[in-house]
């Protein structure tokens, strides 16, 4: 005889379960787990523009150039924006500091040259170092050592703006893509006099941190020694790694001890904090709506349960155990709850897709994929709501 | 399969059952499988409320009931579930039966928690009992005397040591009640188990070991 075996616990338990309402509470579970990896979503892709992992970090960035103000008083006194070691440790020490590093100066006249006869272009230079770890773009060919013929240099991003966009159209000069300045190799003339050197200088990346024609520290180092009447660097600017650069505090030791810093990278910082509370603000509602859905699907199973009360009493008299039962309903509603979630994770991660090539139009750099944070809060929701399922079962049972 | 009742006095009836002589209530038993036993239980003595009383589905008495030494009332919920389903079998006087379920599948319910019997000697018992036809009828629309033999079938289908009845043949005729227990003592017999049968009458279906009056 071939029975087919009938899932008769389905069809005792769970008969009752109305497919609309089932849809209803699993779109309301969908809906919350959505949401909320979504608000991780967008925290995760803030926290990652804000902290400037990417290349380009133009969000917001957390590091801030500081110098000191030039007054009408300070102006006659070439030393006056010198940062002492006494400044220094005092910036060290100011609130939300993370990190400081120096700008140390070229302390040499440096000349740049490209082409020769007519179509020669001249221009007195300066340049700049910072410790790498401030650095936004660091190039594989970002170093120098004594005897190197070419020096890499990273530009700011702002000069070569200012050139397409201000310079060359009303000298009219060619405009010049970041590829094509990148291809152009031009002469770096060090030192005056006897001593005066000759380098290749190639253009190797664009920095939206630091305002500046950046080289190797190496080469500001033995060039200060090398090339500089007096050997010490004047130091004018530091580079400081800041927390919370909208902080209070902080922008009162910087009036207070007349310091002078990029007051756009402070805008963004602004930015940073009503993004904090737009993503906290999502965040809460996220958990209020994942709550909500949570409690719609529990809802929808003790209503199911207390529909199918009468079998549930007999089976237990014919002797299925409790456990027996609850588990059969997990294994029932589990798959349901995480399908609920899987479908929330495939919206997050188009979304995300989405977000990222949006993003990347106006270069800033977002994972194309969820990222850890979204799998924990995924995974994390996948628990609590098993739990959750599990002990409602286990009650309806129960009672 | 041993089971031991001591001074068992169900509390709704407390007054009734203390105000007449009764050979199970308040009194101390022991009762063993493979004994066959029947009892004798008048309207309104508490002939259901014992078998309920000692299928640990009512907890409102006093003194205690134990099977295999173990006190029914301080058995947990997974601990009566085993028990109901590997030792002791119940037909109820009210049948229980799932009523959104046919006939073969309010046994394939028990079959399928405990698959001791094939499918295929269900079957034949059903044939046996006359209701054969009814297989895949709903529950709910069979006779009383159909369920009844449904429930018998259902009683039988799981391993047990002890089989609890409570008017196990109210619904059938002569004929029918005959062929219900001869299946029933084949499968007592099969099983080495003991029977308790509380029955309104003194009744003759099985060979008695002991007679009680409620």
């Amino acid at each position: 005889m071939s029975q087919k075996r009938p899932d008769l616990l389905n069809k005792l338990l769970l008969r009752n379960a109305r497919k609309g309402r089932l849809l209803s509470a699993w779109i309301a579970l969908c809906t919350g787990c959505t949401l909320l990896l979504l608000s991780v979503m967008i925290w995760s892709a803030f926290r990652d523009l804000l902290n400037g992992k990417g290349s380009q970090d133009s969000l917001g960035s957390t590091f801030l150039t500081v110098s000191k103000q030039v007054s009408d008083a300070s102006m006659a006194d070439k030393n006056s924006t010198q940062i002492s070691g006494a400044d220094l440790e005092q910036i060290r020490k100011a609130p939300q500091v993370q990190d400081v590093g120096l700008l140390t100066p070229a302390n040499f006249k440096v000349a740049a040259s490209l082409g020769s006869g007519q179509m020669s272009f001249y221009t007195l230079l300066f340049l700049e170092a910072a410790p790498d770890r401030f650095m936004d773009q660091m190039p594989q060919t970002w170093k120098w050592e004594e005897g190197d013929q070419t020096i890499p240099i990273i530009l700011s991003r702002d000069f070569l703006n200012m050139y397409n966009y201000i310079f060359a159209p009303s000298q009219g000069l060619p405009l010049l893509s970041e590829q094509s300045v990148k291809a152009l190799g031009f002469t770096l003339t060090m030192g005056e006099g006897p001593g005066q050197m000759n380098y290749r200088a190639q253009v190797e990346g664009f920095s939206d941190r630091i305002s500046s024609v950046l080289v190797p520290q190496s080469f500001i180092d033995y060039g200060n020694k090398r090339f500089a009447a007096s050997g010490a660097a004047k130091v004018s600017r530091v580079i400081v790694k800041v927390g919370d650069p909208s902080n209070k505090e902080f922008v009162t030791f910087l009036e207070q001890h007349q310091y002078t810093t990029n007051s756009e990278q402070l805008r963004f910082s602004k930015m940073r904090s009503v993004v904090e509370v737009v993503s906290g603000a999502t965040g809460a509602l996220a958990l209020l709506l994942i709550g909500i859905g949570a409690l719609v699907f529990i809802l929808f199973i003790e209503l199911t349960m207390a529909r199918a009360q009468a079998a549930v009493r007999l089976l237990l008299q014919i002797g299925y155990g409790p456990k027996t039962l609850s588990s059969y309903l997990v294994r029932k509603y589990i798959p349901i709850m995480l399908s609920a979630l899987l479908v929330a994770l495939l919206i997050a991660a188009i979304l995300q897709f989405v977000a990222a090539q949006k993003l990347a139009a106006i270069q800033l750099q977002i994972a194309a994929v969820p990222g850890l944070f979204v799998w924990a809060a995924a995974g994390l929701s996948a628990l609590v709501l098993g739990w959750q399922i599990r002990t409602a079962i286990r009650k309806a049972l129960r009672s | 399969m041993h089971l031991q009742i001591e001074q068992l006095i169900p509390i709704p009836l407390q007054e009734n059952v203390l105000a007449r002589e009764s050979g199970i209530w308040n009194k101390a038993l022991s009762l063993s499988a493979p004994d066959y036993i029947s009892i004798q239980a008048p309207s309104g003595t508490g002939k259901t409320t014992l078998i309920h009383c000692l299928y640990g589905v009512r907890t409102d008495y006093s003194g205690n009931i134990l099977w295999q030494g173990k006190n029914l009332r301080q058995c947990s919920a997974e601990e009566l579930a085993t028990l109901r389903a590997k030792d002791l079998s119940v037909i109820f006087q009210d049948l229980r039966l799932f009523p959104e379920l046919t006939a073969w599948e309010n046994l394939m319910v028990k079959q399928q928690l405990t698959p001791g019997i094939d499918e295929k000697e269900i079957e034949d018992w059903m044939k046996r009992l006359g209701i054969g036809h009814k297989k895949n009828a709903p529950g709910k629309t069979l006779s009383y005397g159909e369920q009844q033999r449904l429930a018998i079938i259902r009683a039988l289908i799981q391993p047990f040591q002890f089989l609890l009845m409570d008017e196990p043949f109210s619904h059938l005729d002569q004929r029918n009640t005959q062929i219900a227990r001869e299946l029933i003592l084949e499968i007592v017999q099969r099983n080495k188990a003991g029977l308790l049968l509380a029955d309104l009458d003194q009744n003759d279906f099985f060979p008695y070991h002991k007679t009680y009056t409620l």
